[in-house]
Formats: structure tokens, C-alpha cells, sequence
């Protein structure tokens, strides 16, 4: 089962080493880890997605918890969040694969970052799943370089009429 | 103006603090000359280590935190495993390190540690100190961090420069920690539901844990197992719970434990967890329990530690004694006396089948003796290894205290605990007692306590072995013993003298009596050592 943890923690220096460190000596895994800022300075804000049993989330859960440094920590099952992870990728493209591409890009909604004489940067806002897919579109063509962020996640709002 | 150096010593004071145990170096020094003019007795310990263990001996018995010094790099290092020690055991000491000048940090200077990170696994919080205004804020937050909630050790790393630096004297009052709110009530409903699962019990039985004893708990606990009939197994950290004498007590449970305690956690129904951690040498099999459907309460302070390595039905997060001040208030009644009987008699036909060379001591009947005449209000600190065992089976708890390093299970710790034990008791009888090996492990605080002036008796299971390894290997290496061997031991005797302390000898069960008379009573520090059969086991 995958586990949503949005963490919100002190900025304060180790702290990121505190929670990884965690992870690390428990054995839990880190499926991807996000870390920023929020509109309070002196907060930041981790999501972290991971896999394990249902006993494996409620430790996970429960010893970020227990660091001093984190403020409060939610646990999303899949459906409550809404997840979204940036895709920059480099791709090598001719005259004849150009087209193609920038199709692709026009169906999946990516955008051309830079476009030099034998590659082309482009992004991609989504969830994971579909950025996995997209990455497999692009491999025909030569991928040259793949960086990504790792899903940030927030609450949806639950209200009467969506339910 | 102070410096930095000299608010930390007014914050020491301001938390009550009497003395430190430490070692000084460069980095720290500014911290020691600001001592000079304090109070504060500086204990010069012989390594870092026993002297984050005497803090630990120190707080297991004054029950509030003690302090460990260190300078920066190899002292900081030396540290650790004392931090590991208090960490496993949820001790509150606060350890104070030197670091290298702030400019400094990162270069890896000549004896520069990164401290926090080495020790971040071992310690509930740490903490750097880069500008001094902080240092009232840090202090106070480190002794209310380190003693509240699930207690445990905290450092504080400071950078020489900081200790220097010019500073005015802010006291703080206030904490205000927003990721720190430990649970301390218990939920009334959760506790409603212990009452309901108890009364619908056929066979409940308690467990206590070191937790207990942390949170001042002993009387409340004993209090409502007396009250409603409830048998008690305890695990190595909740020895001392209970009193030796209690006909609902059945000892300890797991691998090193009593059979009849073992037998019951088999049998019951609904199995009630205190202030436990569910570790692998109390409830060796866990899923068993799970599997047969026992229902499993589990009452501690840390929420982490609840369904960690057991499966709750009724978990409740609270101070063990809050709890159990509520669970006395509610009224219920009960009739366990089938599963009471039933024990009883599993009790008092128990037999230790373990056979001792009558050449030598016999270290079970020897526990008995020196805990029963010891005073009502002694500590007894086991060291670990085959010492330990034979220790917590047969350790006569009256009203002391029973004090050793359950959860790293770390050798050497007696010594130095002892020593930190007597500095906080000085009108306490404190008798450690070790191997040939845990002995030697430590024996370099001998100096110490005779600077220090913290006469304790040491006692010395000596067998020439690291005995609980050799019989290891016997069980399960075919005799192959290796590295096991203490050829090389000092002459005890001689070595007493070298430290001026009293010596005496048991060579085996004849003379026991007397000696341990004689031990106990002797007005100055002490070594006994005891003849124990090298190839007598803690196990039948």
C-alpha cells in the first residue's frame, strides 16, 4: 500500500537529515521525498511517499511524530490528496522526429523548455503515473537526461456536493 | 554582561544541578573555568563514557536530569555509546559537549566531531548552539525535553566561541516547543474500555516495564494488581516494580526468565502491557500472541511504541501513573481467583534444576544473600553478561532499587552508574556487581571514586571468562570458544590495594554468609570477588 505523508516540519538546518535518517534506520522506504518552504518561513513543508503494510504507515506515522523538529504530520490514503510531480527531460530530436514530439507534447499538455539544435528540454506537470508514461513516450526518441522532483500533495477539499 | 560560558553554568543552577560529570579539553574549557566559580562540583571522571553512565546512575536515582561533560572530537565520541545506553533505557541526561569554533565547523579541524550527526539515532533531541542569547532557551528546553514524555538524553553541542561570546542573562520561563506536546492524560474512553475488557477477563495478567519506574509509578501499579488480584510478570527494566514478597508477582518473563512468568503470558487471555517496549527478549514470540486472539492493552507514554512490535486491541497513550491513578478511581469487581490458584501452584512447584559446582559460589544463591541482607533501601546495580542474569532472577527486591543497562545491554555500565548512584544518595548503600570481564570494562573509575570519595562495594564474579559469549558458543558452536578467554586478569587483590580499598574473597558457598556480613558492613569502598565455575551456565 502507498502512504502520503505531508510533514510539516521546522526550517531549521539537519532536520531533512533527521527525517531521512529515520526512514534510513527503519527500514522504510522513500518512494520520493519533496521539500519546500511555506508561506511561514521559519516552516517547511515535506511530502513523502512510501510503500509498506499498514502497520509499516502507522510507525512511519507515528515516529515522525515523535521528532521534536516535526510539527505535525497527515496521512493521505490516495484518493483525498491531489498529487502533482515536475518533469524536466531532454530529448534528442531530428527533422523527422520533431513533429512527433511536439504532438505528444500538445496531447499530454508538456511544454517546450528550451529548444536547442539536437535537443529540446521539456516539462511536464502531473501525477506520477503519468509522467512514468510519458517518459516511456520519449524513449524511442533518445532520451538524454531526466530530472524530477518527487510528488508534493495537498488535501482536497471534501465537501457535500463533490460526495 | 557574562559570556556564554558562565550563562550556562547560571542555567545548571537554575535547574538544580550539583555536580557534572565530565572530562575537560580545549573546546570545553571556557564551560570548566566558569565552574570554578559555581557551586557546581565538576566530578573528573577516568573516560567520557562512565561519565555519561554516572549521569544516567546519577538520574536513575534522583530521579530528575543528571549531566555528562565532554570536549570536542574523541570526547564527544567517547559519548555515544553512553547516549545509546540512556536512549535504550529512556534515561534523562543531558550531555554537554565542546565544539570547535563556529568558523571553524566543516573543515575538520584538529578534534572536530560532528556530534549531533553521529549521535542523532541515540539522543530524543540535539542541539548546536551558534549565538548565545540562545543558550537560556536551549538549556531550558534540553531539561524539560529531556524529562518529560518518554524521557531520554539530549545534547548539546557548543561551539567554544559561543561560550566566549559576551552575552546579557535572560532567564526563561516559558516553553513553548510546537512540535513537543507529549500525551500525558490517557483518553477516558480508552481507559473505560480497559475496565471493560478487564472485567470480561478470565485470565489477565500485567506486564511492567521500566516505564513504571520512570514515571514514579510503583505504588499506583502495585496498588490496583493488589486491589483487583491481577498476577504481574515484569520484564528486566520493570525489576523492581513489584516487591519480591508479593504472591502476585511471578518474576520475570522471556528468554532469561522464570517459567511460571512465561507460562502465564501463554495462558491469559487479556495481557496488559506497562510501560514496555514489547522488545525481543521479553515476548520472544509476539505473533503467538496475536494469532491466539489474547486481547492486548498497551499503556505507555510514547505512542510510537504501541503496536511497534505487538498488535494492540486497547492502545492508550498517557503517564503510566496518571493512568493508573484513574484506573484505581474506577470501580469494578472482579474474581480471577481460578487463574490466581493456578499460578500460584505453578509458582511453588517450581524447581530451579540448574546445578552449580559446590566447589565454587554459587552465583544464584549468592544474589540472594547479598540482596537480602542488603539495606531496604539499597541499589543494586548488575552489570551485563552472566552476572546480570543470574542477578535479575535472583535479586531480593525490598525497597530499593534494581538498576542496570536493559535495552543496549551495555558492559561496563555498573561501575560507573554506582558512582553516580552514590553521588546522588550519599547515605545509600550501592553495590554493584560485574564479571571478570564487565569488571575490567570500567575499573578505570576505581580512581574515581576514590577522588570523589563515593565508597560503593564491587562485587566480581570472576570465571575467567566473558561467560555469557562462552556459553553461547557452547550451545551453539560445538564448544568452539574463541576470544572468550580472560587469561591476562589482574590480581584483584593487589588491585584493591593499588586503589586503597578493602578487599575480600569468596572462594566458594562456605564462608558466605560471613563475608557478605562483613562486605556490606565495611565503612570504605570494597571489592569482593567471588570464585564462580567457569563452565556454570545462566541456563539449565
Amino acid at each position: 500500500m502507498r502512504g502520503i505523508f505531508s510533514v510539516t516540519v521546522e526550517n531549521k538546518a539537519g532536520v531533512l537529515s533527521h527525517v531521512a535518517g529515520l526512514f534510513a534506520r527503519r527500514g522504510f522506504n522513500i518512494d520520493s521525498l519533496a521539500v519546500g518552504e511555506t508561506e511561514d518561513k521559519d516552516i517547511s513543508n515535506m511530502t513523502i511517499i512510501s510503500t509498506g503494510d499498514e502497520r509499516v504507515m502507522e510507525q512511519i506515522e507515528k515516529q515522525l511524530n515523535k521528532k521534536i523538529d516535526v510539527i505535525k504530520v497527515r496521512r493521505y490514503p490516495d484518493n483525498m490528496v491531489v498529487t502533482r510531480e515536475l518533469l524536466m527531460i531532454k530529448v534528442a530530436y531530428t527533422n523527422a522526429t520533431r513533429a512527433d514530439i511536439m504532438q505528444i507534447c500538445s496531447i499530454t499538455g508538456a511544454h517546450i523548455a528550451d529548444l536547442a539544435p539536437r535537443t529540446m528540454v521539456i516539462e511536464l506537470t502531473a501525477k506520477t503515473t503519468k509522467i512514468d508514461r510519458f517518459i516511456r513516450l520519449m524513449q524511442p526518441f533518445g532520451i538524454a537526461e531526466i530530472a524530477r522532483t518527487g510528488a508534493v500533495a495537498i488535501q482536497r477539499e471534501m465537501d457535500q456536493d463533490r460526495l | 554582561m557574562m559570556t556564554g560560558a558562565e550563562v550556562m553554568v547560571r542555567c545548571l543552577e537554575e535547574e538544580g544541578i550539583r555536580m557534572v560529570f565530565g572530562y575537560p579539553g580545549v573546546t570545553i574549557c571556557p564551560f570548566f573555568d566558569a565552574l570554578y566559580d559555581s557551586d557546581i562540583k565538576a566530578i573528573l571522571v577516568r573516560q567520557e563514557q562512565n561519565g555519561g553512565h554516572m549521569a544516567s546512575g546519577y538520574a536513575r536515582t534522583s530521579k530528575k536530569p543528571a549531566v555528562c561533560v565532554a570536549t570536542s572530537g574523541p570526547g564527544a565520541t567517547n559519548l555515544v555509546t553512553a547516549l545509546g545506553t540512556a536512549y535504550a533505557d529512556s534515561i534523562p541526561i543531558i550531555a554537554i559537549t565542546g565544539q570547535v569554533s563556529s568558523d571553524l565547523m566543516g573543515r575538520d579541524v584538529f578534534q572536530e566531531a560532528d556530534i549531533t550527526g553521529a549521535a542523532e539515532p541515540f539522543v530524543k533531541y540535539s542541539y548546536v548552539v551558534r549565538d548565545a542569547h540562545d543558550i537560556p532557551r536551549v538549556m531550558k528546553e534540553a531539561f524539560h525535553i529531556a524529562s518529560t514524555g518518554r524521557s531520554g538524553p539530549v545534547l548539546i553541542d557548543m561551539p567554544i566561541d559561543v561560550q566566549r561570546q559576551e552575552t546579557e542573562y535572560e532567564p526563561v520561563r516559558q516553553i513553548n516547543i510546537r512540535g513537543y506536546k507529549p500525551t500525558i492524560k490517557g483518553n477516558n474512553l480508552q481507559i473505560k474500555k480497559v475496565i471493560e475488557t478487564l472485567k470480561s477477563a478470565k485470565r489477565p495478567l500485567i506486564c511492567v516495564g521500566g516505564g513504571v519506574i520512570l514515571a514514579d509509578a510503583e505504588n499506583e501499579v502495585r496498588r490496583f494488581a493488589t486491589e483487583h488480584n491481577i498476577p504481574v510478570v515484569s520484564t528486566m527494566m520493570g525489576i523492581g516494580v513489584m516487591p519480591g514478597d508479593s504472591s502476585l508477582y511471578l518474576g520475570m518473563l522471556g528468554e532469561n526468565g522464570k517459567p511460571h512468568a512465561n507460562y502465564a503470558l501463554s495462558e491469559c487471555d487479556v495481557f496488559m502491557l506497562v510501560g514496555a517496549r514489547v522488545a525481543n527478549r521479553a515476548v520472544v514470540r509476539p505473533y503467538r500472541l496475536e494469532r491466539r486472539g489474547t486481547s492486548i492493552i498497551h499503556i505507555d507514554v510514547d505512542p510510537a511504541e504501541i503496536g511497534k512490535n505487538l498488535g494492540t486491541t486497547i492502545p492508550l497513550v498517557g503517564d503510566v501513573k496518571v493512568v493508573f491513578r484513574k484506573l484505581l478511581d474506577m470501580d469494578f469487581k472482579s474474581d480471577y481467583s481460578e487463574w490466581d490458584y493456578d499460578l500460584a501452584i505453578r509458582k511453588a512447584a517450581y524447581v530451579d534444576r540448574r546445578t552449580f559446582n559446590p566447589e565454587y559460589v554459587d552465583p544464584c544463591k549468592f544474589v540472594r544473600t547479598l540482596s537480602g541482607k542488603m539495606d531496604d533501601d539499597a541499589v543494586y546495580l548488575a552489570d551485563v553478561g552472566e552476572n546480570q542474569l543470574w542477578s535479575s532472577d535472583n535479586y531480593i527486591m525490598k525497597n530499593g532499587k534494581f538498576l542496570t543497562s536493559g535495552g543496549f545491554g551495555t558492559m561496563g555500565y555498573s561501575i560507573p552508574a554506582a558512582l553516580g548512584a552514590r553521588a546522588a544518595c550519599p547515605d545509600t548503600q550501592v553495590v554493584a556487581v560485574c564479571g571478570d570481564g564487565s569488571f575490567q570494562m570500567s575499573m578505570m573509575e576505581l580512581a574515581t571514586m576514590q577522588q570523589w570519595e563515593l565508597p560503593i562495594k564491587i562485587v566480581i564474579m570472576k570465571n575467567g571468562y566473558l561467560g555469557l559469549v562462552r556459553e553461547y558458543q557452547h550451545r551453539c558452536y560445538n564448544d568452539r570458544y574463541i576470544g572468550v578467554k580472560l587469561d591476562g586478569n589482574p590480581d584483584f587483590e593487589k588491585l584493591a590495594e593499588a586503589y586503597g580499598l578493602s578487599y575480600f574473597y569468596l572462594r566458594d558457598n562456605s564462608a558466605m554468609d560471613e563475608t557478605v556480613d562483613a562486605f556490606l558492613a565495611c565503612e570504605k569502598a570494597a571489592i569482593m570477588v567471588c570464585e564462580v565455575y567457569p563452565y556454570d551456565s545462566v541456563k539449565e
